[in-house]
C-alpha cells in the first residue's frame, strides 16, 4: 500500500543516466533576488505544442514576461511531432531565441553540438529553487547547464474511479500484478477493454516496456540495457515480453492504429478500464468536464518483483532552452530565466491549467486531488528515469526500438528474433 | 458481300451492347471513385458534436457552413493561402520563363551542347527530392551567412520558390523545346534575315507563339507546386510562413479531435486547384500531350 | 566567316554579335546555374556524404566512413529488407494493376463512350488534390471511427485496423496510391491517344476487328513512346513514394519504404549519413528508368 502523503519526502539522488527524485519540498522556497537586468530587446519563443491547454499556459507566461520587462515576444507554435523531427535543422538555421524542449540525452546531444546557450549562470541565480536532481537533469555532457525545467509528469496506470468501483474493486487498492489481472478480468467480464493501448507513433509503447523492465529486472538493469551495457537478447528482457504478452488479450485490437489520444478516448468514453500513459492528458479530461477530471486517478504500475517493488518510474521533464543561433540569444536566456523563476511559474499556474511544476516554490497546497496523487506516485519512487527515447541514443530509440516494438505487437511470438535484431542493430550503430 | 455486311453489323451491335455495359461499369466506378471526396465534403457540413452524439450515419440534425467559418477563423487559413500564392505564382512564372530561355536556345540554334542540356535538365527533373535536401539546406544557411541574413533563403518564401524552379525547369524546358521544334524554321530564318538580335528573336518572334504550351504548362505547374509540401516542410521553420498544404499536416495534429472541422479546412485547401482544374481542363490535357509524346 | 561549303550543302555559320553572345550566355547561363547549383551539386554532395559519418550539424564533424553506411543498411537493418519488399510489391501492384487500369480507362474514354467527359474529370480529380488533402480524406474513411468501420458496424473498440494491421495495411495504402495513380496514367495515355492517326482505327474497323483486337494489335503498338513513358513513370513514382506514408504514419516506422527510410535517417535527432546512403540507393535504382526515359525522348536527337 503506498503511503499517500501530502507532499513528498526527499529521496537519495542517484548517479547515472537517470535523475533522482523530484524531491519537492512543500513550501519555503526562496525567490532568488533577480539582479535587475537591462532590457534585452525583442525576442521570439518557440512552443512545442499547438494544443489548447498548454498553449494557454505558455501564452500566460509570455504575457507576464512582456509585462515585467517590456520586451516583445513573438510566439511561434509548431505541432510537437513536426517540431521534434525538424529540431536539428531548426537549431542550425534560424531558431527562436527560447524554445520548449526535453531533458535527457536529447538535450545533451544538441548542447554537445554547440547549438544551445550555456545557462550555468542562470542556474547560479535561480538554482536554489530546484532540487539537485533537476540540476543533474539539466546538465550537459560537459558539466554545464543548458536546460531550465518547467514541468514533469509521471507515467502511471490511469483509470476512472467509478469504473473500478463498478467492477467491485477498491480504486485505492490496486498494488500487485494479481490485482492488475483481476481488474482486467473484471473489465473484460463487463465487455470492456481492459487496457487501452496505442502505438501508432512508435513511441507510446516504450513507456510500457520501460515500466515492465524496471519492475521485473530493476532500475540498474534498465539503465544498463539502454546504455548498451546489457544485452537485449538476455533472458531478463525476454521475461518482460512474456509478462507483456499476458496483457495482450485485454487490449484493444487496433493498437497500431491509435495514437495516445485515441487510447485516451477509450478511457474518456468509458470503453476501457485502464490506461498506462503520462499524466499530461489530465488537461484533456478537464476540458471535457470537471466531473470527468475528478473521476480520473493514477497509481504507479503494479509491483511484479518484490525485490524491486514500485521503486522506479518514468517521469520525463519538459522545460526550456535558449538557442545559440537565435537572433537574440541573450534575450532567450533572459526569458528562460524568467520562466524558471517562481514568477514565471506562477504566471503559468495562474492560467488555470493544471501543471506539475518542477519548481520547489510551487505551493502544492493549491494542487487538486489528481495533482497531489501524481506527487504521491512520484514520491513513492526511489529512481526516476526519463523515458526510453530520452535515455538512450536517438538513432537507436526512434528508428530501431520503435519499429521493433510495433513488430512485436504484430507478432508476439517472434520475440526471439526481434530481440536478436535489436541487439545486432545496437552493435551496428556507428560510433558517436 | 452481303454476308460481310451482316456480320459487320452484328459485330457492331454486339459492340454497342458491350459499350453500354462498359459505360455503365465505368460510370458506377466513377461514382465510387468520387465517393471519398463526397463523404469528406458531406462531413464538412456537419458539426462534429452531432456525429459524436448520434453517430457517423445519423441523419444530420444540423447542416451548414459552420465548420467552414470556424476553419477560416481558427486555422488561419487566409495566412496559409496567401503563403501558397506567394510561393506558387513566382515559382510558376520563373519556371516558365527560365525554361523557355533554355528551350529557345536549344531548339532554334544548333549548338553542340543542345542535347546535353536537355538530358541534364530532364534527368534532373526526375531525381528524388530526398537526394538533395540536406546539402540544399546547408547551402541556404551558408549563403545566408555570407550575406549576413540567415533568413535570406532558409525559412523564406524565396528559398522554396528557387528550389521548385530548379527542379521543375526541366519539364518546362522539355515541353517547350518539343513544341518549338514544330514551329517552322522559316519564321526564325526570316527574323534573322531581318537582322534581329537573339533577344528580339526570342522576345518578339518566338515568345508570342508559345502561348498554347505556356498556358498548359502554367496550369500543370501551378497544380504541382501548389500541392507540394515536402520543401516547405524542411526548408521553413516558421509554421506561419508555410503554404497551406504543409500547414494541413500541423492542423491534422491540432484538430485531431474535430475531424469534421479538419475536413472543412482540407476542402478549402483543395479549392484553388479544383477551380483551376474545372475551368482550365483543356489546358491540362494538352499540357500532358506535349510532355509525353513528340509533336 | 560567312559560309563554308561542305559537299553540296551550305552550312551557314551564324556570326553572333557580341550582344548576341551575351544574350545567349545569359539565356543559357542563368537557368543552368540554378539547376546545377540546386539539383546536381547537392545530389553529388549527398552521394559523397553517404561515405561519411556525420550528424549533419558541424562541418568539422565529418568523418570518412567508407562503405560502412551501406554495409550497415544491407547487412544490419531489417527495415531495409522490409522496405525493399514493400517497394517491390508497390511496383508490381502499380505495374500489373494500377497502370493497366489507367490505360484501359484512357482507351475507353478516348472512344468517347457515353459520359466520357464526366468520367475523365471524375477519375482525374484525385490527381489534382494535394497529398495532404488525400491523407485527410482517406483517414476519414478508414479511421477507427470513420466511414468504413461504421459501415461494418464496428466502433472504436473493435475497429478494423486498416493502417496498423500488417496483413492488409500495405494494400490499403496501395489502394489509396492507386486512386491517384490511375487517374494520372489515364490522362497521360489519353493525351497520347489523341495523337494517333484516326485512319489507323478506321482501317482496323473496316477489317472487322473487335475493339479489343483493335486495341491489342493496332493502338497499343503504335503507342510505344507513350508506353515507355508510362512504364518509366510507374517505376519512378514507386521509388519516390513518400508523401502518402508521411501523411498517414508520420515518421514512425509503420510502413517502411525507401523514401521514408531516407527521411527518417536524415532528419530529426538521430540524423546520420545513413539517410544519405538510402538516398543514393534510391537514386541508383532510379537510374535505369531515368536512362530509359531519356533514351526514348531523345533518341532522334542523339543520332
Amino acid at each position: 500500500m503506498s503511503e499517500v502523503t501530502n507532499g513528498v519526502s526527499r529521496r537519495s539522488v542517484l548517479k547515472g543516466a537517470a535523475i533522482g527524485t523530484a524531491g519537492l519540498v512543500g513550501g519555503g522556497a526562496l525567490l532568488s533576488s533577480c539582479g535587475g537586468d537591462a532590457a534585452t530587446g525583442p525576442l521570439s519563443f518557440g512552443a512545442r505544442t499547438v494544443d489548447e491547454s498548454p498553449t494557454k499556459q505558455l501564452k500566460a507566461l509570455v504575457a507576464a514576461y512582456e509585462a515585467k520587462t517590456g520586451n516583445t515576444v513573438t510566439y511561434n507554435a509548431t505541432e510537437s511531432n513536426a517540431f521534434q523531427n525538424n529540431l536539428s535543422q531548426y537549431l542550425q538555421g534560424t531558431p527562436d531565441d527560447a524554445f520548449q524542449w526535453m531533458a535527457g540525452y536529447r538535450m545533451q546531444f544538441f548542447a554537445e553540438q554547440g547549438l544551445l546557450v550555456d545557462l550555468s549562470d542562470v542556474w547560479e541565480e535561480i538554482g536554489d529553487q530546484y532540487a539537485e536532481s533537476y540540476k543533474i537533469a539539466s546538465t550537459g555532457l560537459d558539466g554545464k547547464q543548458y536546460f531550465i525545467p518547467q514541468s514533469w509528469y509521471p507515467w502511471g496506470l490511469h483509470y476512472r474511479k467509478s469504473m473500478i468501483a463498478d467492477i467491485g474493486m477498491d480504486p485505492e487498492d490496486i498494488y500487485s500484478w494479481d490485482d492488475l489481472m483481476a481488474v482486467l478480468e473484471g473489465m473484460k467480464g463487463k465487455g470492456l477493454i481492459g487496457l487501452a493501448s496505442a502505438d501508432k507513433g512508435g513511441w507510446e509503447a516504450m513507456g510500457t516496456f520501460d515500466i515492465l523492465n524496471a519492475r521485473i529486472n530493476g532500475y540498474q538493469f534498465h539503465v544498463d540495457l539502454l546504455g548498451g551495457r546489457e544485452k537485449w537478447t538476455d533472458d531478463r528482457v525476454r521475461e518482460v515480453f512474456t509478462y507483456w504478452e499476458k496483457l495482450l488479450p485485454y487490449m484493444n485490437t487496433n493498437v497500431l492504429d491509435l495514437e495516445w489520444d485515441g487510447a485516451m478516448q477509450l478511457l474518456l468514453q468509458r470503453k476501457a478500464g485502464l490506461f498506462f500513459n503520462g499524466s499530461w492528458f489530465g488537461a484533456n479530461f478537464k476540458e471535457q468536464s470537471d466531473a470527468d477530471y475528478e473521476d480520473l486517478w493514477i497509481i504507479p504500475f503494479p509491483e511484479i518483483n518484490p525485490e524491486h517493488a514500485r521503486d522506479t518510474i518514468d517521469a520525463p521533464i519538459d522545460g526550456f532552452c535558449a538557442a545559440a543561433n537565435g537572433a537574440n540569444p541573450d534575450g532567450g536566456k533572459d526569458f528562460v530565466k524568467f520562466a524558471g523563476d517562481m514568477e514565471g511559474v506562477q504566471a503559468m499556474l495562474d492560467s488555470g491549467i493544471p501543471m506539475t511544476s518542477a519548481n520547489s516554490g510551487q505551493d502544492t497546497s493549491t494542487y487538486d486531488a489528481f495533482q497531489k496523487q501524481q506527487l504521491a506516485v512520484m514520491g513513492e519512487a526511489k529512481y526516476i528515469t526519463q523515458f526510453l527515447d530520452r535515455d538512450t541514443r536517438p538513432d537507436f530509440a526512434g528508428p530501431v526500438v520503435g519499429p521493433a516494438l510495433q513488430s512485436w505487437f504484430k507478432n508476439p511470438k517472434d520475440v526471439g528474433s526481434i530481440l536478436e535484431s535489436l541487439q545486432s542493430q545496437w552493435d551496428a550503430l556507428p560510433p558517436l | 458481300m452481303r454476308t460481310a455486311t451482316v456480320v459487320e453489323e452484328r459485330y457492331r451491335n454486339r459492340q454497342k451492347i458491350k459499350d453500354r455495359f462498359i459505360s455503365l461499369f465505368i460510370g458506377i466506378f466513377a461514382l465510387i471513385w468520387l465517393f471519398p471526396i463526397a463523404w469528406t465534403i458531406w462531413s464538412s457540413f456537419r458539426p462534429y458534436k452531432d456525429v459524436r452524439a448520434y453517430g457517423t450515419f445519423s441523419w444530420p440534425k444540423e447542416m451548414g457552413l459552420g465548420n467552414y467559418s470556424e476553419a477560416i477563423s481558427r486555422m488561419e487559413l487566409p495566412t496559409y493561402l496567401t503563403n501558397s500564392i506567394a510561393i506558387t505564382l513566382p515559382a510558376v512564372f520563373l519556371t516558365l520563363f527560365l525554361g523557355s530561355l533554355i528551350a529557345f536556345v536549344v531548339s532554334r540554334y544548333s549548338f553542340r551542347f543542345n542535347v546535353g542540356m536537355l538530358l541534364l535538365f530532364t534527368a534532373g527533373n526526375l531525381l528524388p527530392a530526398q537526394l538533395v535536401f540536406i546539402p540544399v539546406f546547408k547551402m541556404y544557411l551558408e549563403i545566408g551567412d555570407l550575406v549576413g541574413n540567415r533568413s535570406l533563403l532558409y525559412n523564406s518564401q524565396w528559398g522554396v520558390v528557387l528550389i521548385h524552379v530548379a527542379f521543375q525547369m526541366g519539364f518546362a524546358t522539355f515541353v517547350l523545346s518539343s513544341y518549338m521544334k514544330t514551329i517552322p524554321k522559316e519564321i526564325s530564318e526570316s527574323a534573322l534575315v531581318d537582322g534581329a538580335s537573339v533577344f528580339r528573336h526570342y522576345f518578339n518572334v518566338m515568345l508570342p507563339l508559345l502561348r498554347p504550351p505556356l498556358a498548359s504548362l502554367a496550369v500543370l505547374m501551378t497544380t504541382w507546386i501548389y500541392n507540394d509540401f515536402f520543401w516547405a516542410l524542411v526548408l521553413m521553420k516558421d509554421d506561419n510562413k508555410r503554404p497551406i498544404t504543409s500547414a494541413l499536416g500541423r492542423l491534422t495534429g491540432e484538430f485531431v479531435t474535430d475531424y469534421n472541422l479538419l475536413a472543412a479546412g482540407a476542402m478549402i485547401a483543395a479549392l484553388p486547384t479544383l477551380i483551376v482544374f474545372l475551368v482550365l481542363r483543356k489546358q491540362f490535357v494538352s499540357g500532358l500531350t506535349l510532355g509525353s509524346t513528340k509533336g | 566567316m560567312a559560309s563554308t561549303a561542305v559537299g553540296g550543302k551550305t552550312r551557314r555559320r551564324r556570326a553572333f554579335s557580341k550582344k548576341d553572345r551575351v544574350t545567349l550566355g545569359v539565356f543559357v547561363g542563368i537557368p543552368t546555374f540554378l539547376h546545377v547549383a540546386l539539383v546536381w551539386f547537392p545530389a553529388v554532395a549527398t552521394i559523397g556524404l553517404s561515405f561519411t559519418y556525420w550528424t549533419g550539424i558541424r562541418f568539422s564533424d565529418i568523418k570518412w566512413a567508407g562503405i560502412a553506411n551501406y554495409v550497415n543498411i544491407i547487412a544490419d537493418t531489417p527495415a531495409f529488407r522490409i522496405a525493399l519488399k514493400n517497394n517491390t510489391i508497390w511496383l508490381l501492384w502499380f505495374a500489373l494493376i494500377a497502370t493497366p487500369l489507367g490505360i484501359l480507362l484512357a482507351y475507353q474514354i478516348d472512344r468517347q463512350i457515353r459520359g466520357h467527359k464526366f468520367y475523365q474529370s471524375a477519375y482525374y480529380m484525385p490527381v489534382i488534390l494535394s497529398l495532404a488533402v488525400i491523407g485527410i480524406i482517406w483517414n476519414f474513411m478508414l479511421r477507427p471511427d470513420g466511414f468504413i468501420n461504421g459501415l461494418i458496424g464496428r466502433d472504436i473498440t473493435n475497429a478494423v485496423s486498416f493502417f496498423g494491421d500488417d496483413r492488409w495495411n500495405l494494400y490499403v495504402i496501395l489502394t489509396i496510391a492507386s486512386w491517384r495513380h490511375i487517374g494520372y496514367i489515364m490522362l497521360l495515355y489519353l493525351a497520347g491517344l489523341k495523337a494517333i492517326d484516326p485512319s489507323l482505327r478506321e482501317a482496323a474497323s473496316i477489317d472487322g476487328a473487335t475493339e479489343w483486337q483493335t486495341f491489342k494489335r493496332v493502338i497499343f503498338p503504335s503507342m510505344k513512346p507513350v508506353n515507355i513513358i508510362v512504364v518509366v513513370i510507374t517505376i519512378i513514382e514507386t521509388l519516390r513514394a513518400f508523401d502518402i506514408i508521411y501523411i498517414i504514419y508520420g515518421t514512425s516506422a509503420g510502413m517502411p519504404i525507401l523514401g521514408v527510410l531516407v527521411f527518417q535517417n536524415i532528419a530529426g535527432e538521430g540524423a546520420s549519413m545513413k539517410g544519405a546512403a538510402y538516398a543514393v540507393i534510391l537514386f541508383v535504382l532510379s537510374i535505369g528508368p531515368i536512362l530509359a526515359y531519356l533514351r526514348q525522348q531523345f533518341r532522334e536527337d542523339v543520332k
